[in-house]
C-alpha cells in the first residue's frame, strides 16, 4: 500500500509540475458544462426529435387552457393526449407507460386574464431520466406561451381598452401611439415576470420535489468528464512506457498491483476533484440542488471514478501505442456517454438500446445521481449503483492486472 | 567467483532470433562487456539479466538467484542504467532521485545521504535542482547512471549508457565506473564503441545476430590480429588456388574469405602486404579496395564478421 500511495504522490507531483495542464483541466469541464446549462437549461429550449405521449389533464376548461393544449399539440415531438383523468395520467407516469404529463389546474386561464401568477404542473416518471427534457420542453413551449402569446393578449387587450372597442377587427385604427407604448411596456413587464411557470414534480419518490436541467446536465457532464481520466490514465502509462521510465519502474522491486494502482490513484484523485468542482460550479451559478444525501453523492462520486480509472487500466493493457490511443478511447468515452444518458435521457432510445446501455459504466452512475439529485433519493436508494460501480471498478482492474505486459514476452 | 551465469540464452520473437544460444559467466568485480552492432543481442541479453524479459530458454542466474524463479530478489541485487533517458523530465534531479530511491526502500536518511553522494559522484550537486528537461544529454546521462546506483547493487548493468553524450561526460561516466568497480562494485557495459570496451572492460564478449563470436580480455582478442590487419575487397572472389597461396605467404598469420572481400591478420602489415598486392598482380586478379586496420577490437569484429561495428 505505501507503495502504491508513493507512485501516485509522484504521479500527483508530476501533475503539479504542468500547471497550465491544471487549469485546462478545470476549465475544459466547467466551460461545458456551463454552455450545455446555458443551451438546454434555459427557457425555450426544445431540442429533441423523438415524439412522445403527454397527457393533459385540463380543470380549467378555458381558452387558455385550449391554447396551452394547442401550443403543445403544436410541438413537433409531443403527442398530445386528452380524455385522461389526473389519477390516470399519474397512474400512467408513475407506472412507466408515459414520460409525463401536464396538469392544467383550475382557474388558469382566469388567472392569466386577471394577471395573477399561475403554473403549469408537470409530472414526469420517477427513473429521472426523462425529467429534463420534458421540463426543457413543456418549459420553452409554456414558456412561449406564457412570454408571448400572453404579451400579445395583453398588448392587443391595452390597445382594444385604450380604444374602447371590444372588437379586434376594428382595434387597429383605434391604436394610439402612447397606447403601443403602454402596451409594448407591459409586454416586457410579463416577459421578466412570466404570469404563466412551470411546476416539475416527480411521482413515485418519497416527496414530491422541484428541479431543474442542471440537475441532470452536471452530472451528466461530471461523468463524462470522469470517463476522460480513462484517457488520462492509459495515457500517462503508455508516455511513461515509450520514455523508460516505466521499464525502470517495471525491474524495480514494486509490486504488480502497486504499480498500476498508483497511477490509479492519483487519476482517481484528479477524477474526484473535477467532479467536485463541477458540482460546487453547479451550486453557485445554477443553483444546483444537490440533492438530501451528500454522503450518497460522496459514494456515488467516489465509485464512479474508481469504475472510470479501472477502464483507464484495462483499456492501457489492450492498448499497444500512443497512436492508438485516442481512437479508442474517444470512443469509449463518447460512446458510453451517449449511450449511457449523460448527454440524453436513455428513454429517448429504443428499448434494446436501453438495455445495451446497461453494459455502461455512465448508466449506473448517471441514475444514481438523478436518484440522489432529481428524486431527493438516499443512500439506500443509490446502493446497487454504488454496488455495480465497484464492481465495475473491480472487474476492470482485476482483468486489467491479468492483462498488462509487465514483462516482454 | 561468477556473479552472473547466462547458460544457452536463447530469446526469440516469433521468426526473429534475438539471443541464439549464448553462454558466460561475469566474475565479481570484473567490468564485463558486450560489444556489438546494434541488433546484435546486447539489449536482449540485458533485458533477460534484469528481469524485464522472460527468456524464450536457457538458465540465468544473478547472485546465485534465478532471473526467472526468484526475480523479486535478482530485483534487489542489481542497478540497471537503461539506455533510455529513464528520468521524469518534469522533476529536478533530487526529486527523481528520491523517488526512485523510494521506490527502492532506501530508509530515508541513508537516502538523503546518497543522493548527496551520487549527485557529487556525476557532478550535478549544482544542478540538484534544476529541472531534468533544462539538462544537456550529458547530464541527463549522469543522472541516469546516478539513478542506477541509489540502491547500492552489487552488481549493475549499463546500456549503452554514453550514446549521444560529450566527450567531457563521457570521460566523467568512464571515470565514475571506473572508481565504482574500484569499491568492488561488478559491471555489465554494452557498447558498439570499441574503444570503450578496449578502455574499460576486463573482459569482452563480442556478439554478433544474437550470438557470442569471441569471448576474452579485450588484450588477447587485439593479438590474435597479429600486428595488423590488411583488409583487401574483391569483387568477384578468390579462387581456392589463390587462397591457399595467401594463406601461405610467409607474413599472413590466418586469412578470412567474406562475401565481397578478405581480412588478412599479419605479423608484419606493411611488409605482408607488399607479398600480397605481388600476388594479386601475379594471378591477375583486381582490388577494389584496401585497408590497414590497426589491431584492435573494431578489426577483430571486421576480422570475424567481414562487417563494421558501427553500420
Amino acid at each position: 500500500m505505501k507503495k502504491m500511495l508513493l507512485i501516485g504522490l509522484n504521479e500527483l507531483l508530476l501533475l503539479s509540475k504542468d500547471r497550465m495542464a491544471i487549469v485546462w483541466m478545470l476549465i475544459a469541464p466547467l466551460g461545458l458544462t456551463f454552455i450545455a446549462c446555458l443551451v438546454f437549461g434555459g427557457p425555450g429550449s426544445t431540442s429533441e426529435a423523438v415524439v412522445m405521449d403527454l397527457p393533459l389533464v385540463d380543470h380549467d376548461g378555458g381558452e387558455m387552457a385550449a391554447a396551452v393544449l394547442d401550443v403543445l399539440s403544436q410541438a413537433g415531438n409531443l403527442c398530445v393526449e386528452t380524455g385522461y383523468d389526473e389519477e390516470t395520467a399519474r397512474r400512467l407516469v408513475e407506472d412507466g407507460e408515459r414520460a409525463g404529463a401536464v396538469i392544467v389546474p383550475t382557474g388558469f386561464s382566469e388567472a392569466i386574464r386577471s394577471r395573477q401568477p399561475t403554473s403549469l404542473e408537470l409530472v414526469v416518471v420517477p427513473s429521472g431520466q426523462t425529467a429534463p427534457l420534458l421540463e426543457g420542453m413543456v418549459r420553452g413551449v409554456t414558456g412561449g406561451f406564457a412570454n408571448v402569446q400572453t404579451v400579445v393578449e395583453v398588448a392587443v387587450g391595452e390597445a382594444r381598452r385604450a380604444a374602447g372597442s371590444h372588437s379586434p377587427d376594428y382595434a387597429d385604427e383605434y391604436i394610439r401611439k402612447e397606447t403601443i407604448e403602454r402596451a409594448v411596456a407591459t409586454a416586457l413587464e410579463r416577459l421578466h415576470h412570466p404570469l404563466v411557470a412551470t411546476r416539475v414534480t416527480v411521482v413515485g419518490a418519497d416527496d414530491e420535489r422541484e428541479f431543474d436541467a442542471g440537475s441532470q446536465i452536471v452530472p451528466g457532464y461530471a461523468v463524462m468528464f470522469a470517463m476522460f481520466t480513462v484517457l488520462s490514465a492509459a495515457g500517462g502509462i503508455l508516455e511513461e512506457k515509450e520514455r523508460g521510465t516505466f521499464k525502470r519502474l517495471l525491474i524495480s522491486p514494486l509490486p504488480k498491483w502497486a504499480l498500476l494502482g498508483g497511477k490509479l490513484v492519483a487519476q482517481f484523485l484528479v477524477g474526484v476533484a473535477q467532479i467536485a468542482l463541477l458540482f460546487v460550479f453547479g451550486v453557485l451559478v445554477f443553483h444546483l440542488d444537490l440533492g438530501d444525501s451528500p454522503l450518497g453523492l460522496l459514494l456515488i462520486t467516489l465509485a464512479t471514478c474508481w469504475a472510470t480509472t479501472s477502464l483507464g487500466v484495462l483499456l492501457v493493457a489492450v492498448i499497444r501505442s500512443r497512436r492508438q490511443i485516442h481512437p479508442i478511447t474517444t470512443l469509449v468515452i463518447l460512446g458510453s456517454s451517449a449511450l449511457g444518458g449523460s448527454w440524453y435521457p436513455l428513454f429517448l432510445m429504443p428499448k434494446v438500446v436501453q438495455q445495451v446501455a446497461r453494459i455502461t459504466l455512465v448508466s449506473w452512475a448517471m441514475e444514481g445521481y438523478n436518484r440522489l439529485m432529481i428524486m431527493g433519493g438516499s443512500l439506500a436508494d443509490v446502493w446497487v449503483n454504488i454496488g455495480v460501480l465497484i464492481l465495475y471498478g473491480a472487474t476492470c482492474f482485476a482483468i486489467g492486472l491479468k492483462l498488462f505486459r509487465f514483462k516482454e514476452t | 567467483m561468477a556473479l552472473v551465469k547466462v547458460e544457452n540464452l536463447t530469446k526469440t520473437y516469433g521468426e526473429v532470433h534475438a539471443v541464439a544460444g549464448v553462454s558466460f559467466e561475469i566474475r565479481e568485480g570484473e567490468i564485463f562487456g558486450l560489444l556489438g552492432p546494434n541488433g546484435a543481442g546486447k539489449t536482449t541479453t540485458i533485458h533477460v539479466l534484469c528481469t524485464y524479459t522472460e527468456p524464450t530458454g536457457g538458465n540465468v542466474t544473478v547472485a546465485g538467484c534465478s532471473v526467472t524463479a526468484e526475480a523479486e530478489t535478482v530485483k534487489r541485487a542489481i542497478g540497471v542504467v537503461p539506455q533510455e533517458i529513464a528520468l521524469y523530465a518534469d522533476l529536478n534531479a533530487v526529486e527523481n532521485m528520491r523517488f526512485f530511491g523510494r521506490v527502492y526502500d532506501v530508509p530515508e536518511a541513508r537516502l538523503r545521504q546518497r543522493i548527496g553522494e551520487l549527485l557529487q559522484l556525476v557532478g550535478l550537486t549544482e544542478h540538484a535542482h534544476k529541472r531534468v528537461e533544462h539538462y544537456s544529454g550529458g547530464m541527463k546521462r549522469r543522472l541516469n547512471l546516478a539513478v542506477g546506483l541509489l540502491s547500492e547493487p552489487r552488481f549493475l548493468m549499463l546500456d549503452e549508457p554514453t550514446v549521444g553524450v560529450d566527450p567531457q561526460s563521457r570521460n566523467a561516466i568512464f571515470e565514475n565506473i571506473q572508481a565504482l568497480n574500484r569499491q568492488g562494485l561488478t559491471v555489465l557495459y554494452t557498447t558498439h564503441y570499441m574503444e570503450e570496451a578496449q578502455l574499460l572492460c576486463d573482459r569482452v564478449a563480442i556478439m554478433d545476430e544474437g550470438r557470442i563470436i569471441a569471448l576474452d580480455t579485450p588484450q588477447n582478442l587485439v593479438q590474435t590480429l597479429g600486428t595488423g590487419l590488411i583488409r583487401i575487397g574483391v569483387k568477384d572472389g578468390v579462387s581456392e588456388e589463390m587462397l591457399a597461396r595467401l594463406r601461405a605467404l610467409p607474413r599472413v598469420h590466418a586469412v578470412t574469405r567474406h562475401d565481397d572481400s578478405l581480412a588478412f591478420e599479419t605479423v608484419d602489415a606493411q611488409r605482408a602486404l607488399l607479398d600480397i598486392i605481388a600476388l594479386f598482380n601475379e594471378m591477375d586478379t583486381p582490388m577494389t579496395s584496401l585497408h590497414i586496420l590497426e589491431p584492435n577490437l573494431e578489426s577483430v569484429f571486421i576480422q570475424l564478421t567481414g562487417k563494421q561495428l558501427r553500420d
